[in-house]
């Protein structure tokens, strides 16, 4: 597969901005998405870990953990449709044809998500209140999770079969005999595999913090249960950063050959030293984990970690597209639309911001209050101007739609 | 040589993937219009809940978001990205289109997923937490956000049939002149319509299960009578939405729909309002088992076929009305710089500047003609027609049983080839390709013809001098 084919293979339409842009967007919304998987994965492990331990605090844990990877999958899905989008706008000849050659994987991810996330919520609702009573159907935790690794290892496999152009017309008419089935995985690399999926560990781990610092504000006055939280976070952090490390290297080390120089440079060390740092951060804190809003931090740290290994994966396809096959995704050719360009942005920026923030901080502080929670005048004023905001995106819709339809 | 930018096919022959595509934008439908019309009642429950002090539409509400949650926003959080998926993996070039034209679109609507995802829990799990005008003020912001998720949505659908405006978005391009059209604004009206009809039906299953008697029936009979009075809006407002579409459309509706079509439309909605009817009257007779039944009758019965509906009478088209369905490029769109490929097709054929093509496929002789026909048929047809006996529009049923090689490769080269087929694309094939395809075809219904056209001699055409003269 050559230079040319690889660009025919674009569409011809072009794209609407800069492709820079959805180079940026695809990376960040993939780093927030994949952060939602761990947080998914780690949560659903400790819920099960939890379920069947006899002490109290893993109990109470495991009940908070259930919750949160019921919220978890609807962010993951949520965020996922994003780096969704953005990758096909200027990487649709990879993805495309990667799906295609594998479309009845494709095909079976829908519903394997399906079948693990409702799997999750009927655990979900046979364990209400599990810290108090014996654990129901952890059979469907268990489905859910290997569901959720398997979907987890198609979207790996697709992901793999984008950077190996070279293979795409063997796998697709092997010894000459078109084969559209799609009935086959082409490719996969266990160590990069194992790297996102155990990535879990410390990324769950560091969230334990963040939980303890909301339990602090809501006046916990159980200290025992913030010490266990303090200690496994750390634990977490400190062995599955350990591990994901172990494996970061082993994925370096069996990088192709004509990309093997990467192993060396800039990007693996830069991901490798956020990763330590992430783990590290809670520990180097101390005591001020309790005070002000230090507690919250190292999630902020730990999302900056991830973001960092988003662009270094972000690197490795650019490498292998560009630095291999010639493909450069920021010379897709561009067919400037500043009204959906512009759109998007207010709406991402300005009417998405002041709702988001509006319903989390409502969200945190009624979480925070005891009895019915009253917000105040501010944050009252933001959820009006959030109920503006999308009367105006209503009334512009209408306004250039009607204008553009009937003029 | 011109390449074309085709990707590989994928084909499932037991059903077809055009099926596979249907069958999950179908219950996506049915998840995610009830979704849209929950909030949009949500929003309302709430208003009167707080107005009129009644903590029972609260609770109902609370009870009705956790069975919503799940059934709507799981479900259909997950089968939305699952079109994308499935339409990759079928229509990887129709997708694409979409994508390219609205990807703005498709991000500003991620926002307001964003925003409803968050909403729906804050909805269930914050009832009895916030003070009534701040849970109210959530209610609102979740009820118009998403009703937003459709009006981003809808734009894009009508531009799956043609673009807003035609004339201008092919002569100037341009995102506004791809997504509005008369076609746009009448089939947001249709979907917003049997959005309530949906939700009614839907929202039955939670009512049913409600203890108070006296709050269940005042909710059923209202449901009743939203569920009535939109299926009936929806219904009128069909004219409009037929009175919008090209004239292509309306010669596939006269000619290729089945003559139980409109009847059978009829009667679904009759008995939509006659369900409707019977819960108004007799509230207490509906169960969540009646409600659920009549959910899976307006999937099967009444999504199905209008999905169905809607996908045939875009043929030849998948997108924008330059995008044929089999992947191709049948027509210029001088405002986005994009060319037809159907030229491109004539000079050189699918086999030489279809990229994926198998190498050894690119010479055609008389002992590969039928795997290379084969490898045409999955191309060109395998997108609309299955090979196999099942699924949708079988190829083989399209050709009597006694056709022979020759009278197919006439037909492929005079009508098909030059694009005077209805509802078919022009399908540019050279005399070696059609000969080809005819071969393969052939052998649908009769499995011998492949040998005896090996040992015919004289008969075909196929050589390398018909390819040159076609040159």
């Amino acid at each position: 597969m050559d230079t040319a084919m690889l660009y025919a293979l674009r569409d011809p339409l072009g794209v609407p901005a800069h492709p820079v842009i959805f180079l940026v967007l695809a990376v960040l919304t993939w780093a927030l998405h994949i952060a939602a998987v761990h947080v998914l994965l780690g949560s659903s492990a400790l819920a099960i870990r939890g379920a069947f331990s006899a002490q109290d605090h893993w109990r109470r844990l495991a009940d908070a953990m259930v919750n949160t990877a019921k919220v978890a999958v609807s962010v993951a899905i949520v965020i996922g449709v994003a780096p969704l989008l953005f990758v096909q706008v200027i990487y649709d000849p990879f993805w495309y044809t990667s799906n295609v050659l594998s479309a009845w994987w494709v095909i079976a991810f829908i519903f394997i998500l399906i079948v693990a996330t409702l799997a999750l919520f009927i655990f979900y609702a046979m364990n209400y209140e599990i810290r108090h009573k014996k654990v129901r159907a952890p059979s469907a935790m268990i489905i859910a999770i290997i569901g959720f690794l398997v979907v987890g290892f198609i979207m790996h496999a697709l992901s793999v079969q984008t950077l190996e152009p070279d293979q795409w017309r063997e796998w697709y008419a092997p010894n000459g005999v078109i084969d559209a089935s799609g009935r086959s995985i082409h490719a996969f690399d266990p160590w990069r595999f194992g790297f996102f999926i155990l990535l879990s560990f410390p990324v769950i781990g560091i969230w334990l913090f963040g939980y303890r610092r909301y339990l602090q504000g809501a006046g916990e006055s159980d200290a025992g249960y913030l010490d266990f939280l303090q200690r496994l976070g750390t634990r977490l952090g400190a062995v599955g950063g350990v591990i994901s490390l172990i494996l970061l290297t082993l994925w370096m080390r069996g990088l192709p050959e004509d990309i093997s120089d990467f192993a060396t440079g800039i990007w693996p060390i830069a991901a490798a030293a956020a990763l330590i740092v992430a783990v590290a951060y809670p520990v180097l804190l101390g005591k001020r984990l309790d005070r002000g809003m230090w507690g919250y931090t190292p999630v902020l740290v730990a999302t900056v970690a991830m973001i960092v290994v988003a662009t270094m994966r972000e690197a490795v396809r650019w490498v292998t597209l560009f630095g291999v096959h010639g493909y450069n995704p920021l010379d897709y050719k561009i067919a400037m639309d500043w009204y959906s360009t512009g759109l998007f942005f207010l709406t991402f920026g300005v009417l998405g911001g002041t709702i988001v923030a509006y319903l989390l901080t409502i969200a945190w502080q009624a979480g925070q209050t005891e009895g019915t929670y009253t917000p105040s005048r501010a944050v009252n004023l933001l959820g009006t101007a959030g109920v503006v905001l999308l009367l105006l995106w209503i009334a512009q819709y209408f306004g250039f739609g009607l204008w553009t339809a009937y003029k | 040589m011109d390449l074309i930018g085709l990707f590989p096919t994928w084909y499932e022959p037991l059903i077809g993937s055009g099926w596979v595509i249907g069958l999950i934008a179908t219950i996506h439908v049915l998840f995610s219009h009830t979704a849209v019309g929950a909030a949009i009642l949500f929003a309302v429950l709430a208003y009167i809940g707080v107005r009129d002090d009644r903590p029972e539409l609260i609770d109902f509400i609370k009870k009705y978001g956790l069975f919503l949650l799940v059934f709507s926003y799981i479900l259909g959080s997950i089968t939305g990205p699952g079109i994308w998926y499935s339409t990759t993996v079928g229509s990887p070039r129709g997708i694409s289109a979409l994508i390219h034209n609205f990807v703005w679109k498709w991000a500003t609507e991620w926002v307001f997923f964003v925003i409803e995802v968050i909403g729906v829990y804050m909805m269930v799990y914050m009832a009895g937490k916030l003070d009534r005008r701040t849970y109210m003020k959530v209610a609102i912001i979740f009820g118009l956000t998403s009703y937003t998720t459709m009006l981003a949505i809808v734009g894009i659908l009508s531009f799956m049939m043609m673009p807003g405006r035609p004339e201008q978005w092919f002569a100037e391009g341009g995102y506004l002149y791809g997504f509005y059209g008369p076609n746009t604004f009448a089939q947001l009206a249709i979907r917003t319509a049997f959005m309530f009809t949906m939700t009614a039906v839907v929202g039955g299953i939670v009512a049913a299960g409600l203890k108070d008697a006296a709050f269940k029936q005042w909710l059923l009979r209202r449901l009743a009578i939203v569920g009535g009075l939109s299926a009936i809006v929806g219904m009128s407002l069909y004219p409009w939405y037929l009175g919008t579409l090209p004239g292509i459309a309306h010669l596939v509706m006269e000619n290729r729909l089945p003559d139980y079509f409109t009847p059978s439309i009829l009667i679904v909605l009759g008995a939509m309002l006659a369900y409707f009817a019977l819960t108004f009257i007799r509230p207490k007779i509906v169960t969540a088992t009646l409600a659920g039944f009549a959910t899976l009758a307006i999937l099967v019965l009444g999504l199905w076929p209008g999905e169905t509906v809607r996908e045939s009478v875009r043929k030849p088209y998948i997108a924008g009305q330059y995008l044929y369905s089999n992947q191709v490029i049948g027509h210029d769109v001088p405002g986005m710089g994009v060319k037809s490929e159907i030229p491109a097709l004539q000079k050189a054929g699918f086999t030489q500047a279809h990229i994926f093509w198998p190498e050894s496929q690119r010479e055609i002789t008389r002992e590969n003609a039928p795997e290379v026909g084969r490898s045409l048929a999955l191309t060109a047809c395998s997108n609309c027609h299955s090979l196999s006996d099942t699924g949708i529009r079988p190829l083989k049923n399209y050709f009597p049983k006694q056709a022979d090689i020759e009278g197919i490769k006439t037909y492929l080269l005079g009508a098909l080839s030059t694009g005077n087929t209805m509802y078919m694309p022009q399908i540019p094939l050279k005399e070696a390709e059609a000969e080809a395809l005819a071969v393969y075809i052939a052998s649908l219904n009769d499995p011998d013809a492949v040998s005896r056209y090996r040992a015919e001699s004289q008969t075909a055409q196929l050589d390398h001098r018909s390819d040159e003269e076609d040159k």
